[in-house]
């Protein structure tokens, strides 16, 4: 897996994360992006310029406009991430399943062998 | 409208052992230690408040000897049935449920992570690599610190 830190920093910003979120919906313009933004609209291009670099969002020329939109391949990365997570939990629940069965052969070993003292190990 | 950007992943694990004794291992911090911490992780636990609202601190010690600090609290606790629990840095919920299967107990494993805060964690990993030849390696051992 490889994960481009870009991205991640592409993301790190709460107005470029509200981008994005804005862009999930719609196809919109630099300027209909702006118009949900106190800042100045050469901050916003700003940000959308990063969300452009870093591969996030894309841009369509129609007519006189230039149109902005999500791109959800680019966004997937973070399940990739996700997945390393999953993994990690696959293998902690291996550990517990081998845990469990040392712990029921030690006991059953204990119990054959004395069971008095099986008994009390098991309090 | 209002939506939370929340991702939720779930597994699904039965195991050959019956109820009891899987709570047992989940619940007892001298059992726990045993299995947390996988992939020549150990750990150490320095509180384990085992009731609602109890706090559960440990600390999992990475092969490399680096140490990650984990902080989690107990939300709902139900006896060989339920534990969620909320960790924090980064912040998700774990909901762990139980169903005996006579000899067998299914586990059924939730977290939900909230996204952005996902994110601001790959970014910390990354910063925390600066210098050094990024790899996912190194990124996995980050990952096998988090509790869940």
């Amino acid at each position: 897996m490889i994960l481009r830190r870009d991205i991640f920093q592409a993301i790190a910003d709460p107005t470029r994360r509200a981008i994005l979120a804005l862009l999930a919906s719609q196809t919109i313009t630099a300027g209909a992006i702006a118009d949900n933004f106190d800042g100045a609209r050469s901050t916003i291009s700003k940000h959308i310029q990063i969300l452009t670099e870093c591969g996030l969002v894309e841009s369509n020329q129609k007519g006189r406009e230039i149109y902005y939109q999500i791109k959800m391949d680019k966004m997937t990365e973070i399940d990739l991430w996700l997945d390393q997570i999953r993994l990690i939990w696959e293998a902690r629940f291996d550990s517990l399943d081998n845990y469990v069965t040392k712990i029921q052969n030690d006991r059953n070993y204990g119990k054959d062998r004395n069971p008095r003292d099986a008994d009390n190990q098991n309090v | 409208m209002e939506k939370t950007e929340t991702r939720e992943m779930r597994i699904t694990r039965t195991f050959k052992a019956p109820v009891e004794l899987i709570w047992e291992v989940w619940t007892d911090p001298e059992h726990i230690i045993n299995w947390w911490g996988p992939n020549g992780f150990t750990s150490t636990i320095h509180k384990m408040d085992f009731k609602e609202d109890g706090e559960w601190n440990l600390t999992l010690h990475g092969p490399d000897g680096t140490d990650y600090p984990n902080k989690s609290i107990y939300k709902e606790i139900i006896p060989f049935k339920k534990i969620v629990f909320e960790h924090f840095n980064p912040h998700f919920f774990t909901t762990v449920l139980f169903e005996s299967k006579g000899e067998e107990t299914q586990i059924d494993w939730t977290m939900l992570f909230d996204t952005a805060e996902i994110r601001e964690t790959v970014i910390k990993v990354h910063k925390a690599d600066e210098g050094l030849k990024q790899n996912v390696e190194k990124l996995e051992e980050y990952l096998s610190g988090l509790p869940g």
